[in-house]
């Protein structure tokens, strides 16, 4: 059910409002957020997704699932930058994700940080569902900072193959992750296509593994006695897996491979032409074998630009041994 | 004066994207210092400083080569596409560079960039100072920011450089992605000198910090120059700050200049509602005091920074 939870006067008229929408009243919490980027709209869409479809089970029109906890999403975080169509709200140009914990007395970007970090606090589970930076594509996966066995649980009821663990970085203390991290909510980040568009298919494919989720937290309840699928296992790959394959040359880049794709070393991932001429100037490679994790979307390059990041299928110690093999 | 090309990054369309460093090579060992300008691209108080550090030393160079007794390196527009656009961010990256410093960052251009600047300054710098102007919103008078975990080395150096004020602050997490906070991290004492307003040059307030300059390579005896004194500092903790924030959104009309010292209660403009035609709130100072940050962009958000004041008892 909508609820208006922070409200704020604008200059020249209507009144600022932040709202949530929450289901269930009993039970351990899941907080979804989206929209903390203003042009991150897969995340938007899934969480209007959940929506319509919580609400037709609290209105008894889905007769096959009860609710049996309490879940709250927040589809619009940086409502200022959705509303101006762009990453940022031009206004501030801040990072809404550099804003947290907030101040409830301070500017909008704080005073709206405050207010999210203050409703999903006492969540047990959070998710933030993002896209790829601007330029780049992201096949669904799942960030994290830690691979312990409830942050493995998450990502396998989840039903999402791919997770990253990422490294500790300078900005991390103001992003809402780390926040939630530090009042321990077992939470991910969910990454997935890139900015300022809706990939129905990803979002589905998405939606579906939050349901499975939430079937497997005791959140939902089947009533076709659909238990939850976790036959599936998500490779957690650690920061030193990943490799950049990175331009040396500017111009055009074409790419050749869809994002999500696993590549074999030596595979063309795609090309950079001179824009004047039409030369081909370079070839970009991949190196060793791995999945396409992110690759470059918007076509114009400059020179020692990442155009993909492939996540590579490095053995563990274990499979040298001839007996593991 | 040498210059050295820092990173050149082909350009789709065919010019470069590069970072020139303009090096005064010293008489002798004395220290190293460092000025960077232009890190936000709509700020260009620093520009017009380091536009006349170049000037003056470049006429030394030739009138009296013997008086650089240590190396100046002067960065004069380190994030040039931003320049170029007059944004705060790298346009093509819709990136704050002064936020991409420090670890762990994801992998890009801008990053590279930072990485590459931050390294050329510790292997070229025995003192950093890094120049910015306000935001689109906020007057700063010319003052130098010190995080309190810093204090002890740079309050120092901070008195000669002819600012009206050192404010110290303590650490804020965000700071740890900034050029300053990861110099002075690394032991090499960096000085972010904020002044005037983006988009903006205001040459008595650059007139001033560039004496301070000079002051400072004196005093450290980078330049062996003659010089007349500086003005002295008023030195401001944080419990001295009162900040005036918008208690409604409106447009604000400022009645006062940034400078000025303010007794309480005084006027120091109003909050209007431009589509009701009505005065929302007579906004007036909250102590004594001298005015150092004034909003000089009308539009305001509720909780938006209007004013900031040190609050001083008495003019003496």
């Amino acid at each position: 059910m909508k609820e208006k939870i922070l409200t704020l006067p604008t200059p020249y008229g209507e009144n600022l409002e932040l709202y949530k929408n929450v289901w269930g009243k009993s039970g351990e919490s899941l907080s979804i957020v989206s929209g903390l980027q203003g042009d991150h709209l897969n995340g938007l869409f899934l969480n209007s997704h959940l929506t319509q479809f919580l609400d037709s089970i609290i209105e008894g029109l889905d007769p096959h699932y009860t609710l049996t906890g309490q879940v709250q999403t927040f589809p619009v975080v940086n409502i200022n930058a959705v509303q101006s169509g762009t990453r940022l709200w031009p206004l501030d140009g801040m990072d809404m994700d550099l804003a947290f914990p907030g101040n409830p007395q301070g500017e909008t970007a704080e005073a709206i940080a405050s207010m999210i970090l203050q409703h999903t606090k006492d969540s047990f589970w959070g998710l933030i569902l993002t896209s790829a930076p601007p330029h780049y594509e992201d096949a669904p996966h799942i960030q994290v900072y830690k691979s312990d066995n409830s942050v493995k649980k998450m990502c396998t009821d989840l039903k999402i193959e791919t997770a990253r663990r990422r490294k500790k970085y300078s900005t991390q203390k103001v992003n809402l992750f780390h926040h939630w991290q530090e009042q321990e909510i077992s939470s991910v980040m969910i990454s997935a296509g890139s900015p300022r568009t809706i990939n129905l298919q990803q979002c589905e494919n998405l939606f579906q593994g939050i349901l499975n989720f939430m079937k497997a937290e005791g959140i939902l309840k089947d009533h076709r006695n659909k238990n939850s699928e976790n036959k599936g296992k998500t490779r957690i790959y650690q920061p030193d897996e990943e490799i950049l394959v990175k331009t040396s040359t500017a111009g055009i880049f074409l790419k050749e491979v869809k994002v999500g794709s696993y590549l074999k070393q030596g595979q063309k991932i795609g090309e950079v032409r001179d824009i004047y001429s039409g030369k081909r100037l370079e070839e970009l490679i991949s190196s060793e074998d791995g999945l396409l994790i992110t690759l470059r979307q918007y076509p114009i390059v400059y020179e020692k630009e990442p155009v993909a990041i492939i996540l590579t299928a490095k053995k563990s110690w274990r499979e040298y041994f001839p007996w593991n093999r | 004066m040498q210059t050295q090309r820092i990173l050149s990054i082909k350009s789709p369309l065919g010019p470069p994207v590069e970072i020139l460093k303009h090096t005064f090579s010293a008489q002798s060992n004395k220290p190293r210092v460092s000025f960077v300008a232009g890190l936000h691209g709509d700020e260009l108080e620093g520009l017009y400083i380091c536009h006349k550090l170049l000037r003056y030393l470049k006429e030394l160079e030739i009138s009296n080569p013997e008086a650089i007794q240590g190396q100046i390196n002067i960065y004069p527009a380190v994030n040039p596409q931003a320049l170029e656009n007059a944004t705060r961010l790298w346009p093509f990256f819709s990136l704050d560079v002064n936020r991409t410093f420090g670890s762990g960052q994801i992998d890009s251009l801008a990053v590279e960039t930072s990485q590459i600047l931050l390294q050329d300054l510790k292997s070229s710098s025995e003192i950093v100072i890094d120049f910015h102007s306000s935001n689109l919103q906020l007057m700063e008078l010319p003052q130098i920011r010190i995080i309190k975990d810093f204090e002890k080395k740079l309050l120092p150096l901070a008195k000669k450089c002819n600012v009206d004020l050192i404010w110290i602050h303590p650490n804020a997490e965000i700071f740890a992605s900034t050029l300053g906070f990861n110099l002075n991290s690394a032991k090499i004492p960096a000085l972010v000198i904020e002044t005037g307003i983006c988009h903006r040059i205001h040459p008595n307030a650059g007139d001033q910090i560039f004496n301070g300059m000079l002051n400072l390579l004196h005093e450290t005896g980078t330049l062996n120059i003659e010089l007349g004194p500086v003005k002295e500092p008023k030195l401001v903790q944080s419990d001295q700050v009162k900040m005036v924030q918008a208690y409604h959104s409106g447009l604000f009309i400022k009645q006062v200049e940034v400078g000025k010292f303010l007794e309480e209660g005084e006027r120091l403009g109003k909050l209007i509602d431009p589509i009701e035609g009505s005065v929302l709130k007579e906004i007036v100072s909250p102590c004594s005091g001298l005015l150092f940050t004034l909003r000089e962009h009308p539009l305001v958000h509720k909780g938006s920074p209007l004013a900031r004041i040190v609050e001083i008892l008495s003019k003496k």
